[in-house]
């Protein structure tokens, strides 16, 4: 087997993704079906996560210099793959009253999970910028994708300038570097004083504002205004996705970035990452206090789980990129869970989405399943043990305080004492007296049940992983080491 | 052997089906409660058949590995051994013929209600934290159960949560439990500290080595074990809490507060006897809380008017012949009176649920009166338990098991704690018979109707039989677990004692006979007395004991609350956090305007603040 | 390589330039507004319109099809770029650079079908076909109960 096959074989799972995408476009230049083009796109998602888990023994394969498809790649394309997955499931009934093209939302779906799949194995500022962006430009159209309704048009507008500006900054920050380093590839990043060397300040200045970009991307503090907008105007199962998979794609690369770039070993620019995240777990619970918005409410707890995410950065410990594997695993999964939950009883078409926490007063009653899935995950989110938010809060915990990096393990447990008021609030509500004028959840549609079993499996894997977490603990071990070597 | 985990599991589905369908009819709720239990307790006698023809040896079901944190190791695994086996049995046996009774219980109270799965959902569950208490090969396993159980005992005590008292009743056991919770989690803590493992058996293994004996660490991690067992034992200091958990359902009171959780603690000290043997001074002290808890809550039962916390407090007297049991070093006669006890206790409380039934909800005895022709079903049951209990000599079960103890404390030298055990012996048969007396026999005052079908019959039936002889016939495989009870005299030393024993509680039986049987003119004129008055104040109290911590430390707290309540500056200082919380919400919300400008502002701004800091920090 | 020397920034070039920029804009701005006459009647402040009377709002609106139509224009144009940029290094990149343009190029036009096909490209403000046709089949079910009954 020559070389350019074995790149293609390494590259296989987006190709595959991006294949159903171009059958996608074709099968609409021919004909509008809805259950085809969804079948096509859930289709070309399964072969390819079938893909990914046969690449498993294979191996580091380097595909041009632009992408490196390790085994760190692969757990996260398996997370990619999964969340875009649900996303779609949740998508199908959410849609069903949509009386538009529908069947444009599974394209833009499966092109912004390719541009999530690239970014993750992007190791070139090449394949970082085409990655990202061909993430972020499909996303504007789904969060705008129910356009009647003026939140979701809001949002999308909201996220589009925002977003352009953020990526305004990249794009500085990686000529700075070029211009500093004269290469694109991270392992290149190096100070022009050789490995030790601190970095110059066009190198600092480059990082810096790539860094603005990621972070905004990430919506850590100071740039996370968008967040709770966009996420209360865009559809439910797109801010899903923007909450998994668009996050997942985006730290995992910052992490590669972190841990292959010789220019970020820099004791004050992690100083000021940790600074970052410290504020990000502190306001971003502080606002979630009192939001009665529950889109709102899982978009500013986002902001504090990203935060609890970006001290492993920072600790720089042995242990770290294994945290990260598994707090970004559970995280996604959890959150798929309780957006899965907003998205089922919301439906664009009677109104904005019920998203109000009032609608899911008294839920138990009516959908005793449902409500405790969402209990489960609520649960999960505030890390309480048996759920699998549990293990990955403890993974933080463990690394920071290895790090000795005290200040953030406070911040760490200040900010999950803020957050166990909210959650607990949303648990509790599930399970009080409906009020007499409440709105029904509606559920009616096709593919509900199917969104309602995926909820439900999340439900059970959050408590699954909770007690017995070793499989992925092992599975993201072994994406430390890769990365780590 | 590796059904283990079976047993653990049929509860568990259990409780999750019924959580997860609250709406399902009685009859279905009813069928799979029980029937999760009822697999359980088969698969408990298949793995204690599969056990013992493999020979008895412990069996490790590792299940995964629960926290792999650096150095700090912990084994979803189950631990099966004589002790464990016991337990199990007890557990999965017994619950299953209280679960039974229960489906004929609760029919009068829930049938057609909403919400009617919670019960058997919270009695499963407790099922499968009493299974994982006795099973977990690991403190923190264990500890897990530990505060399984108190949450299930909470709930059910609270399941009639409408009235008040009954919620009250829940908060107060769950608050007084969980103060020696927080001993136990600290002993737990100062174990892993010194041992660097959470692994019983790892432990046990190590402490003649690591601890010195009678050193100021084994007297203290002993200590904090000890209190953890008594809150959840209901043993001084506290016991308060069990008489007032008797507001949930009978079928409760047998599971969790007779025959399984409150005996979690002599679990705990029999599974950790090897901290206690390195701690003699905490030792004693065992045996000590235990005789003067059954002296205290055998006077208590004397005074008490409603049948359930006679019997509740006969409970913790009992449980303090088990603690006196273990503090002599009695280690397998504590056990095997964990056992018996449970089987005649949970009869006793069943027959009571039946009685209680049968009375349209009374409880009170003295409103009951010569029941005996109306229920003679419940009349038998009734006196086959209360025998029991009193230990009539050679036919009853706790005559085996009781005057074991009673031996051992006098055949180990403990003669002072010989004398109040006796003593404890006669006060019991006095106030098992007062009740039979006084419920069964004298006038009729009530109307009955006796409880029909085979989910009553059975479970009486089979707990009857297991408490007489026959159940003592029973040998528990505790030989490997436990040390040999020490006691070492001659035969006929032994026959004198015994029989000095049965002559006690003959003899409590002719007293309660002279007092309660007929006309009960002495005890009116005692009690109308006015020294007899307060004696029955006293004794109808429990001793004063919720008087004496409502004094000490309820009455001083609300003072100090009280002075403060104007101006108080604890409060002010606790209440700047959530002001500071709000505040910091409010402020920060009002940045969330909406506007796309101001959000660029904001992220230019931030951008610059980092870059400048970046550059020139 | 000394990098001491490489690393100090020069910074005053900066700062004159920032100074120069500014300077030369508040000058402009500021001698026109001390010099400049100013009147405040009614037809001082109209706009020049080379005589003619101006009528209307400058605001008149587009139809949305002109934007649709110009961002298409756009991106179409724009992948010439890329046809540019590979023609140069054609000969180096051999085949596999032929193929990877190939499948460029399909993609491509696959997109301008899609756009084609949605009816993106009507310039008229008609409902595209499709939602036409819908739109008939529709008035012809509503109509046939009462075509039967007459």
């Amino acid at each position: 087997m020559n070389d350019t096959w074995f790149q293609i074989l390494g590259a296989l799972p987006p190709l595959l993704v991006a294949l159903s995408v171009i059958g996608l476009f074709v099968t609409l230049c021919i004909a509008r079906h809805e259950r085809l083009v969804y079948a096509m796109t859930v289709g070309g998602l399964n072969l390819a996560l079938v893909a990914t888990i046969a690449l498993i023994p294979l191996g580091p394969v380097a595909v041009t210099p632009l992408y490196i498809v390790d085994f760190y790649t692969l757990f996260f394309w398996g997370v990619i793959l999964v969340a875009t997955l649900a996303c779609a499931a949740f998508a199908m009934p959410y849609l069903s009253g949509f009386n538009d093209r529908r069947e444009e939302f599974y394209i833009l779906l499966a092109t912004s999970a390719l541009g999530a799949m690239s970014l993750v194995a992007a190791r070139h500022f090449g394949s970082l910028f085409v990655g990202l962006e061909a993430l972020s430009i499909p996303l504007y159209g789904m969060v705008a994708y129910t356009f009647r309704t003026r939140a979701s048009l809001e949002a999308g507008f909201k996220y589009m300038i925002l977003s352009g500006v953020a990526s305004a900054f990249l794009l500085f920050g990686m000529a700075l570097l070029y211009g500093a380093t004269g290469s694109l590839a991270f392992t290149n990043l190096i100070p022009a004083g050789g490995y030790d060397a601190d970095a110059g300040p066009w190198m600092l200045m480059g990082i810096g504002m790539m860094l603005v970009a990621l972070t905004f991307k990430l919506s850590l503090v100071p740039f996370h205004v968008w967040t709770p907008d966009v996420y209360e105007g865009a559809p439910a199962p797109v801010a899903t996705f923007l909450a998994t998979v668009s996050k997942t794609a985006v730290f995992a690369l910052l992490l590669r970035l972190f841990v292959s770039a010789p220019i970020t070993d820099n004791a004050w620019l992690l100083t000021l990452v940790g600074v970052l995240a410290l504020a990000s777990m502190l306001i971003g619970n502080l606002l979630a206090l009192r939001q009665d918005n529950l889109k709102r409410l899982l978009g500013y707890s986002s902001i504090a789980h990203l935060g609890y995410l970006l001290t492993t950065l920072v600790a720089g410990a042995s242990l770290s990129i294994e945290a990260v594997a598994v707090y970004l695993a559970t995280y996604v999964g959890t959150s798929l869970g309780a957006f899965g939950v907003v998205s089922l009883v919301s439906s664009p078409f009677a109104g904005k989405d019920a998203a109000h926490i009032d609608h899911f007063r008294g839920l138990y009653y009516k959908r005793p399943v449902l409500a405790v899935s969402m209990a489960i995950m609520m649960l999960s989110l505030a890390g309480i043990p048996l759920t699998m938010g549990f293990i990955g809060k403890f993974y933080i915990l463990s690394v920071t305080m290895a790090s000795g990096l005290w200040w953030l393990t406070g911040g760490v447990i200040v900010g999950s004492g803020i957050a166990l008021f909210y959650y607990l609030r949303v648990m509790a509500i599930l399970f009080m007296d409906r009020p007499a004028h409440a709105r029904e959840p509606q559920l009616s549609g096709t593919g509900d049940n199917w969104a309602q079993t995926v909820v439900w499996l999340l439900a059970a894997a959050t408590i699954l992983m909770g007690i017995y977490p070793a499989p992925l603990i092992d599975l993201a071990a072994v994406a430390g080491i890769t990365l780590g070597s | 052997m590796s059904l283990l985990v079976f047993t653990l599991i049929f509860p568990l589905l259990g409780a999750i089906t019924l959580s997860l369908f609250p709406r399902m009819s009685y009859g279905a709720a009813r069928t799979i409660g029980t029937a999760s239990v009822g697999l359980a307790a088969f698969t408990t006698a298949l793995v204690a058949i599969f056990w013992s023809a493999a020979g008895g040896f412990p069996f490790i079901q590792t299940l995964w590995q629960w926290i792999d944190a650096g150095d700090f190791q912990v084994n979803f695994s189950l631990y099966l051994d004589g002790l464990s086996l016991t337990m199990l049995g007890v557990i999965t046996g017994v619950g299953f013929l209280i679960h039974l009774f229960a489906a004929w219980y609760m029919v009068h109270d829930l049938e057609g209600k909403p919400g009617m799965a919670r019960f058997f959902a919270y009695m499963n569950l407790f099922i499968v934290a009493m299974l994982l208490l006795v099973l977990g090969d690991n403190l923190l396993l264990l500890y897990l159960g530990w505060e399984g159980v108190g949450l299930c005992s909470y709930l059910l005590i609270g399941y009639y949560y409408e009235t008040p008292a009954n919620a009250w009743a829940a908060f107060k056991a769950f608050i007084i439990t969980r103060i020696g919770d927080v001993f136990l989690a600290i002993g737990l803590f100062l174990l892993y500290v010194v041992f660097g493992t959470l692994n019983i058996q790892a432990i046990l293994h190590a402490a003649p080595s690591v601890l010195a004996q009678g050193g100021t660490l084994a007297n203290v991690a002993a200590l904090m074990v000890l209190l953890g067992a008594c809150g959840k034992s209901a043993q001084l200091p506290l016991q308060t809490w069990l008489a007032d958990a008797m507001a949930g359902p009978t079928p409760v009171s047998a599971l969790i507060h007779a025959a399984t959780m409150v005996t979690a603690g002599v679990y705990l000290i029999a599974r950790t006897y090897g901290l206690f043997l390195m701690a003699p001074a905490v030792h004693e002290l065992v045996g000590i809380i235990g005789v003067v808890t059954l002296v205290i809550a055998g006077f208590a039962a004397l005074a008490q008017t409603d049948i359930k916390r006679a019997i509740a407090y006969s409970t913790m007297s009992q449980i303090g012949y088990m603690f006196l049991a273990l503090g002599v070093g009695a280690w397998q006669a504590a056990i095997f009176h964990l056992m018996i006890h449970a089987f005649f206790k949970s009869l006793l409380f069943l027959t009571a649920g039946s009685v209680i039934i049968a009375c349209h909800h009374e409880q009170n005895i003295f409103k009951m009166g010569g029941l005996r022709k109306k229920l003679p079903f419940d009349y038998a049951m009734f006196v086959i338990g209360g025998a029991a209990l009193s230990a009539l000599p050679l036919v009853t079960a706790g005559f085996y098991s009781k005057d074991a103890i009673i031996w051992e404390a006098v055949a180990n030298g403990h003669g002072f704690l010989w004398a109040f055990a006796l003593f404890g012996a006669l006060i019991t048969s006095i106030y098992t018979f007062r009740l039979i007396f006084v419920v069964f026999h004298g006038e009729a005052k009530t109307e009955a109707h006796a409880g029909q079908g085979l989910a009553h019959h059975l479970p009486l039936a089979v707990l009857a039989v297991l408490s007489t002889f026959i159940g003592a016939m029973i040998a528990l495989p505790l030989d490997d677990v436990l040390p040999h009870d020490m006691a070492e005299a001659s035969h006929w030393v032994e026959l004198f004692f015994e029989i000095l024993a049965a002559l006690v509680a003959l003899a409590g039986v002719a007293i309660a006979a002279v007092l309660f049987l007929g006309s009960r003119k002495t005890v009116d004129t005692v009690v109308e007395s006015h020294q007899g008055q307060r004696a029955w104040q006293l004794f109808h109290g429990g001793l004063g004991f919720d008087t004496l911590y409502d004094r000490v430390f309820v009455r001083p707290f609300r003072a100090t609350a009280r002075a403060h309540e104007k101006r108080d500056w604890i409060e002010t200082i606790v209440n700047i956090v959530p002001a500071l919380t709000r505040g910091a919400n409010t402020g920060l919300a009002a940045g969330q305007s909406g506007r796309v400008r101001a959000y660029a502002m904001i992220m230019f701004a931030g951008a610059a603040v980092l870059l400048a800091l970046l550059m020139f920090g | 390589m000394e990098p001491a020397v490489q690393h100090t920034v020069v910074i005053w070039p900066l700062i004159l330039f920032l100074v120069a920029a500014l300077g030369l804009v508040t000058v402009m701005l500021g001698l026109s507004y001390v010099l400049g006459g100013r009147h405040d009647n009614r037809l001082g402040n109209q706009p020049y319109e080379s005589g003619i009377k101006p009528t209307g709002s400058a605001r008149t609106k587009f139809s949305a099809k002109f934007y649709l139509v110009a961002i298409i224009f756009v991106l179409f144009d724009l992948e010439i770029v890329f046809i540019f940029s590979w023609a140069i290094s054609a000969r180096d990149l051999g085949w596999v650079g032929y193929e990877a343009f190939l499948t460029f190029l399909f993609d491509l036009t696959l997109g301008f079908a899609y756009a084609w096909k949605i009816g993106a490209l009507d310039w008229s403000p008609r409902a595209p076909r499709q939602l036409r046709l819908d739109a008939i089949e529709s008035n012809q079910q509503r109509n046939l109960p009462s075509e039967q009954t007459s």
